[in-house]
């Protein structure tokens, strides 16, 4: 009241001629804080760095949409019925003026915005001792390592596989500072150049990051297997080896062995993950509270759950032969409460079980890297380089973990490439690695007569337009500059 | 005030006397009965005169025994009254609207209706008295040009939807601003958005004098920065100088839906149809029924699957309307008392009001009182204050395609063959029919969901009028409006939503909002006339400050049963608090001169400064002029036939703040990473954000022809620029939009009324009004050239209206029954087509050829294929919207009618998806009546496409058959009142007496299939639709 009655006199003295009562028309918010005072001191940019990641595990980023473009529009998950959340992706049925998958990018280019903002403002702060300096340099080398993870994925996304034409494919818009609405009106640059930022990029963060675990967050080990995934998808399989082989020998993360292997996948950054999103609550991955995850959709054990996506009979075959494999126990045939009506008995995916000490079975980290992949790349990389009994050896160590009944097979190319695909299932992983090596994914239901979207024989390899996604039509109104994919 | 000023002239000139007789008297009311004080009585042609007393009696020496004596009084028709040796008189006034000149509240006071250059109306309390609401805004509808007024759900206490003159805002909103007794109020839905609320529901109607709705800039750009959409001026009951009055008033209704929305398929039919989608489907997928002998087996198994028959021996079938519904009864009781004398006057009123809604979780209870008392304390210096304190408690369900909307569930799920509530033992059926329909029997979910808002609100004023000479005063008021709003949603231990999931559950949440306004407002007022000239001016400055606070509380998982506090959660659900301020510093001012009562020029002047905009851009300046000419007082035009004749004009400016209380700051905002803090830019900073900026101007004449005929026609535009709109930027930036000033856009309209006195004899008064508005929208630019802004189901373009619907053309259906759509590829003029296109009126152009203007392809698609087109013609702006009025009275009998009507305009029924579907979701669904006749083999030439189970071309997916006409005509009010004959009241000591019935929303005419009033943006989403209310009341002045 008094202030009140301090700033009505004030007022007054507007009426009189004096001119200052700005006083009481400056107001700050209370629930954020004005960009200049946010990132001030050490402790700042430790927040500041953990934003880089929230958006990352969202579910239109790695928390739903990156496994849905790896699995479902694959040959690994399939939805269980017509108009089912999965739908548009599962039959490639991508549209320039839908919005919603388009949001990936946008997502992205949040990311970079945060990750440019972060460096820029890094550099300005002071630091008062060693351990401030070591933590300064490794936040640095987030920012870069997440910059490095966002250009790679713009480029497997919305550009045709590096090997296809060496990269002369339409990428993304190299950004690499902070820019407003008038100067970021830029065309795409090639897939090559974007390869190139996400390469320079995750060098550059390898000088600052940490060796040390890191759990959530990019460390040495992280960025060191992106930059082997990078290679690899470019084809450059010296360095995905070299980078592969370091992070399998010299860091401190481990194969979960065959008997914890079900267990491994409720546990919060066990050993075997390089990589993983912190997911704590319900709400983390969508606002919805976890219901839109692939997490909800894949589910089928309680009556609350989404039961709309199953692993296909491609990926559920892949274990005919091998019934010792621990993955194959993955598989649920699971009745209906109705009962069984023909027809609808389903085989169902138990892989993502929840976090142990999460609410639901919704709440899943995100893995971006397990050492099983540095393994996997590395003897994909090791057959390229023939190198072969470092190929067979890694291998096989994948698959006498996951099988301790296997017999040692020698390595090749297409082993490796099956080994993924019985690995990384609802990972985020299958589509791309048939499109970087050029394959081949067929649907039909002579196959299969679940595959509805194979009424029709469908093939689909990198000459398919529909590989890529569009640029939104929305985005290129207000932006013309911005090229649409061909056949878009 | 003018009732003081002659009382001096009276005493003043009582004079001399001449003796001859003494006459006493007494003057009374013919209205009420009621003495009335201050009348004087002058003897014809002398100077002799007295002045009646409190009592209305009056005492007048040396009055000649044929003498006459004139009876004149404010408000009442003077008479002549002859003496004729009588020694005691008594004379009846009977009220006087016309020769009156009337006194309107408008923006920072009052002036003479005559003299009022501005465009606004006015509701008297007449119109607000007897209607059945707890809230005054649906009276409004019908009532005054240019205001459109909707109800945003048939739930008690539910936000009304006004709008005036238009649409003039993207962003900000197109409500206007609420001003009561000269302060700016706290308006809008302040509770948490489980259930529509608005915290105007605190006012009891009864407790409003009038109401003003200022809408062209003369009148409403004193408000500045917030006048674009109106503003809504609320007068409330003063005390009456004389004798104390105090009045009893009760009313009881009942209430129910007013209209047969979405009419259902019957059983059987429902039945066929299910029937004929699976059919239909098996045709389609051979590979489906391959189990089944024959396609009618798997038909025959899947419809009863979906629909099954009734098992009387399991269930127990009821009428479902039944079970749900009830008639909703309100109850309504207040008192208020009313006096005052010659050192101040007091008005004060206490009232209870309980309205039921149809489900037994919809009520609107509320208490209120109001106290509003003044004192002249000297001859300089007048002080006063208004109180007005109420509760609010408000329960309801929610709304819109939510499966805790009992409305939404009947009308899609529930049916014949759905199981009663309860199962043959007794229990509540609580567990989900199938696991496929997460819908749950909703009886159990009444007692077992709290979904509720209490509102306190306290005004608080106080003011002083300093008088300095009879020309200058100055008055000061501070005001303070106290906003607590306190909302809980939960959903308790065992609610159908857990259990149907196997758990308890249990869920609650409370919600804090505390508003605080504070206004100080200091006018300095000039008032002289020299002769034929009059001038008046105002000056003055006012300082707002709002300050809100909000807390949340909740937790989840109950470990109790019955336990309604969150304290009994096991896990924290989000709990949090924040707060705001606002503040808004002005100067204003006015300035008006007229010559002779026929020239009038007024010129007002504000300027605003508001902390929601960067120190560079927060003042802005706002102003008017305006004029009129009341060309009834020239001498040339004395003619017997015309009363009153007034040309006026205006034109000024006014604007919008942002909605966004820091839109022009670079904010960071803070959430959880793993078990860490993580923030991050989320606002792109734009310290050249500044108001939306209105210019308008406005035309009128209005005239009193015949002593009967009162017209008045008026045309406005109001040109809207620097739109605020979240701007689509580049996403390159990391951010997809940011709120920016872009964009312009127009409104311009008629406005005409009519009000004709038909009847006018002793014991006859008809009169009747008509009123007619038309509006069109348009959009002058967006904030790039060619852009479009989308936003199911409208289009934002330039050239367009504000709500354009776009959407899918349906173009009926091919030879074997399925959809068809336009393709909806758009070229641009010049463009080179892509494709062979078909443009809508059929012209072909082939591939390669330039487009010779803007255009969509109308090639016929399925589904997948078509996009969407702008629907031409189609926006829900009506041709015309209005209302009229009929007012009868016999003797002691009256009969009042108020219709409103709006027509031309389309509404888009957002529950087709799910109940004219063409197959899409058969799950124990209803269908739409309509559907019926939908296409088969045998009957080809149907309404409908061929219905398919899961049906993804049909009907659920969005296109123009979402749209409908939405013209209709509407009896929203209607009362028929006795006043009990005085002579038989007075023996009860009763000063009056009276009776009535009324009743809201009575008989509606509409060809649409849901209840036509519908919000202004034409969208209807299977809400609560507007209820019929009829109810009996009585009152009782002492």
């Amino acid at each position: 009241m008094k202030r009140f009655i301090y700033n009505i006199a004030i007022a007054a003295g507007v009426l009189l001629g004096a001119s200052s009562c700005e006083g009481f028309l400056d107001k700050v918010p209370t629930d954020s804080v004005v960009a200049e005072s946010a990132m001030v001191t050490m402790d700042d940019a430790k927040v500041a760095a953990n934003g880089l990641y929230t958006e990352l595990m969202y579910y239109s980023m790695y928390g739903t949409h990156i496994p849905y473009l790896g699995d479902v529009r694959a040959d690994n998950i399939y939805p269980k019925d017509m108009g089912g959340t999965a739908n548009t992706i599962y039959l490639l049925d991508f549209s320039p003026t839908q919005t919603n998958y388009f949001s990936m990018w946008q997502g992205f280019y949040n990311i970079i915005m945060r990750a440019n903002t972060f460096i820029a403002n890094i550099n300005t702060l002071e630091t008062s001792s060693t351990e401030e300096a070591a933590l300064r340099d490794d936040l640095m080398g987030q920012a870069y390592a997440v910059r490095s993870l966002c250009y790679f994925d713009l480029a497997r996304l919305y550009g045709y596989p590096y090997l296809k034409d060496n990269g002369a494919s339409l990428g993304a818009v190299v950004l690499t500072s902070v820019v407003s609405p008038s100067e970021a009106r830029l065309p795409r640059n090639t897939v090559a150049e974007t390869y190139a930022q996400a390469e320079s990029d995750v060098a550059e963060a390898l000088k600052y990051l940490s060796r040390a675990k890191n759990n959530g967050h990019f460390n040495y080990w992280a960025a060191k297997m992106l930059q082997g995934k990078i290679a690899l998808y470019k084809g450059n399989y010296q360095l995905a080896y070299d980078a592969n082989v370091e992070v399998v020998e010299n860091s401190p993360y481990r194969l979960v062995p065959n008997d914890e292997y079900l267990a491994y996948w409720s546990r919060v950054c066990d050993d075997e993950s390089v990589m993983e999103f912190l997911v704590t609550a319900d709400g983390d991955i969508d606002s919805d509270g976890g219901f839109y995850t692939i997490y909800h959709n894949l589910w089928f054990e309680a009556s609350n759950a989404g039961k709309s996506l199953l692993p296909t009979k491609k990926w559920r075959e892949l274990f005919k032969d091998t019934p010792n494999d621990v993955r194959a126990e993955m598989i649920k045939y699971h009745d209906p409460e109705t009962g069984v009506i023909p027809g609808q008995e389903f085989y169902w995916l138990k892989k993502f079980v929840g976090n142990e000490g999460g609410t639901t079975f919704r709440q899943n980290n995100p893995r971006l890297f397990r050492i099983t992949d540095a393994y996997l790349m590395a003897a994909e990389a090791a057959c390229h380089l023939g190198k072969q009994s470092v190929a067979d050896n890694y291998l096989n160590a994948v698959r006498k973990r996951a099988d301790v009944t296997a017999q040692d097979v020698t390595a090749t190319v297409d082993l490796v490439l099956t080994e993924r695909h019985k690995e990384f299932i609802g990972e985020g992983h299958r589509f791309f690695d048939v499109m970087r090596t050029g394959g081949t994914i067929v649907r039909d239901q002579s196959i299969d007569e679940r595959d509805y979207a194979g009424a029709t024989r469908q093939v689909i390899d990198w000459n398919d337009h529909r590989i890529v996604l569009p640029i939104s039509a929305t985005e290129q109104t207000i932006y013309p500059e911005l090229q649409q994919n061909p056949g878009y | 005030m003018k009732r003081l000023f002659l009382l001096a002239l009276a005493i003043l000139t009582t004079g001399v006397m001449f003796a001859q007789t003494k006459v006493t008297g007494k003057v009374t009311s013919a209205e009420d009965g009621s003495p009335v004080s201050f009348a004087s009585i002058v003897v014809k042609g002398t100077t002799n005169m007295a002045t009646s007393g409190d009592n209305g009696e009056f005492v007048l020496n040396n009055v000649a025994n044929d003498a006459t004596v004139v009876v004149s009084s404010i408000g009442f028709k003077t008479i002549e009254v002859p003496v004729n040796g009588k020694a005691y008189l008594e004379i009846i006034l009977s009220p006087d609207t016309e020769a009156l000149e009337e006194v309107m509240v408008v923006a920072y006071g009052t002036v003479k209706k005559g003299s009022y250059s501005g465009s606004a109306t006015v509701v008297k309390d007449d119109a607000l008295k007897d209607a059945p609401v707890m809230s005054f805004e649906s009276v409004l509808s019908g009532k005054a040009p240019g205001v459109q007024v909707a109800a945003s759900s048939g739930q008690p206490g539910a936000q009304a939807d006004i709008s005036i003159r238009g649409f003039g805002s993207f962003n900000a909103g197109n409500a206007p601003l609420y001003v009561i007794d000269g302060v700016p109020a706290t308006s809008g839905d302040w509770s948490s958005g489980n259930i529509s609320t608005t915290a105007m529901s605190f006012l009891n109607p009864s407790d409003i004098e009038s109401i003003t709705i200022l809408k062209d800039a003369a009148a409403a750009s004193l408000y500045g920065s917030r006048a674009s959409n109106g503003v809504i001026l609320i007068t409330t009951k003063k005390g009456q100088r004389g004798k104390v009055t105090s009045t009893f008033k009760a009313s009881v209704g009942v209430s129910y839906f007013a209209y047969d929305n979405y009419p259902l398929a019957s059983d059987a039919e429902t039945e066929e149809l299910h029937r004929q989608a699976w059919y239909h489907y098996g045709q389609n997928n051979p590979n489906a029924w391959k189990s089944y002998n024959t396609l009618e087996d798997y038909v025959a198994a899947k419809v009863e699957q979906n629909y099954p028959s009734r098992d009387e021996s399991k269930y127990i079938y009821k009428d479902w309307e039944d079970v749900l519904f009830r008639k909703g009864i309100s109850q309504n009781y207040e008192y208020n008392i009313s006096g005052g004398g010659e050192k101040g006057r007091i008005y004060a009123s206490v009232a209870y009001s309980d309205q039921q809604g149809l489900t037994s979780i919809e009520n609107l209870q509320r208490v209120s009182t109001t106290i509003n008392g003044e004192a002249t304390l000297n001859k300089f210096i007048k002080l006063g204050g208004n109180l007005q304190y109420s509760w609010t408690f408000q329960e309801g369900h929610q709304e819109d395609h939510s499966k805790d909307d009992p409305y939404t569930i009947w009308k899609v799920y529930l049916n014949e063959r759905w199981p009663y509530a309860y199962k043959e033992t007794g229990d509540l059926y609580m567990e989900r029919w199938n696991p496929t329909v997460s819908t749950v029997n909703p009886v159990p979910t009444y007692d077992m969901q709290i979904n509720d808002a209490r509102q306190n609100r306290l005004l608080l004023k106080g003011w002083m009028e300093v008088k300095f000479t009879e020309w200058l005063t100055a008055k000061t008021t501070i005001s303070s409006d106290w906003l607590y709003v306190h909302d809980r949603f939960g959903w308790l231990y065992g609610h159908p939503n857990f259990t149907a999931y196997g758990e308890p559950g249990g869920y609650m949440s409370d919600r804090h909002r505390n508003v605080n306004r504070m206004v100080s407002t200091t006018q300095l007022n000039f008032d002289k006339t020299w002769g034929d000239h009059h001038l008046s001016a105002m000056a003055g400055w006012e300082a707002e400050e709002e300050k809100y606070r909000m807390t949340r509380a909740g937790k989840t998982s109950f470990s109790y049963a019955g336990a309604t506090e969150s304290i009994f959660g096991t896990e924290y659900d989000s709990s949090y608090s924040w707060s705001r301020e606002e503040g808004l510093l002005s100067v204003l001012g006015s300035l008006s001169y007229d010559f002779g009562a026929r020239y009038y020029l007024t010129g007002t002047y504000r300027r605003d400064g508001s902390s929601r905009l960067a120190p560079e851009t927060r003042w802005g300046d706002f102003w008017s002029v305006s004029g009129s000419w009341r060309f009834s007082n020239e001498k040339f035009m004395d003619f017997d036939w015309l009363n009153d004749g007034k040309l006026r004009g205006s034109y000024g400016t006014s604007g919008t703040l942002p909605t966004d209380y820091f839109g022009y700051m670079s904010v960071y905002d803070y959430g959880v990473y793993g078990n860490e803090g993580a923030s991050y830019p989320s606002n792109l900073a734009n310290s050249d954000l500044t108001w939306e900026k209105n210019k308008n101007w406005n035309v009128a004449i209005d005239a009193t022809i015949f002593d009967r005929y009162t017209l008045s026609v008026e045309y406005f535009e109001k040109k809207t620029t620097d739109l605020l709109l979240d701007a689509k930027i580049p996403s390159t930036t990391g951010f997809t939009s940011t709120l920016s000033n872009v964009g312009a856009m127009k409104n311009r309209g008629w406005e005409l009324a009519l009000n004709v006195d038909i009847l006018k004899k002793n014991d006859w008064d008809l009169s009747v009004g008509v009123n007619w508005s038309k509006i069109d929208n348009e959009i002058l630019s967006l904030s790039e050239e060619g852009e479009t802004q989308t936003s199911r189901p409208y289009i934002w373009k330039q050239g367009y209206a504000f709500y354009q619907y776009y959407s899918r053309d349906y173009l009926g259906y091919d030879e074997n029954g399925m959809p068809q759509y336009a393709d909806g590829s758009f070229f641009k003029k010049g463009a080179t087509l892509t494709e062979d296109v078909i443009l809508k009126d059929g012209t072909k152009l082939a591939k390669g050829e330039k487009a010779p203007h803007d255009l969509y392809n109308y090639t016929p698609r399925n589904r997948n294929n078509s996009n969407s087109v702008i629907l031409e013609g189609k926006t829900a702006l009506p041709d015309g919207y209005g209302g009229f009025n009929v007012d009868l009275r016999w003797k002691d009998l009256s009969f009042t009618m108020a219709w409103s009507y709006k027509y031309g305009h389309y509404i888009w029924d957002d529950g087709t998806d799910d109940l004219y579907t063409d197959g899409y979701r058969e799950f124990h669904r209803n269908i739409g009546k309509s559907q019926v006749d939908a296409w088969s083999e045998t009957n080809k030439d149907a309404a409908f496409p061929k219905r398919i189970a899961g049906n993804n071309q049909g009907g659920y997916y969005d296109s123009d058959r979402f749209l409908h006409r939405g013209d209709y005509l509407r009896l929203k009010n209607a009362t028929i009142s006795y006043t009990i004959p005085r002579t038989f009241v007075n023996k009860l000591s009763l000063s009056n007496a009276r009776v009535y019935v009324a009743g809201a929303n009575l008989l509606t005419f509409s060809k649409l299939h849901i209840d036509p009033e519908i919000q202004n943006s034409g969208f209807y989403s299977l809400g609560m639709p507007s209820m019929r209310t009829v109810t009996f009341g009585l009152e009782v002045s002492f």
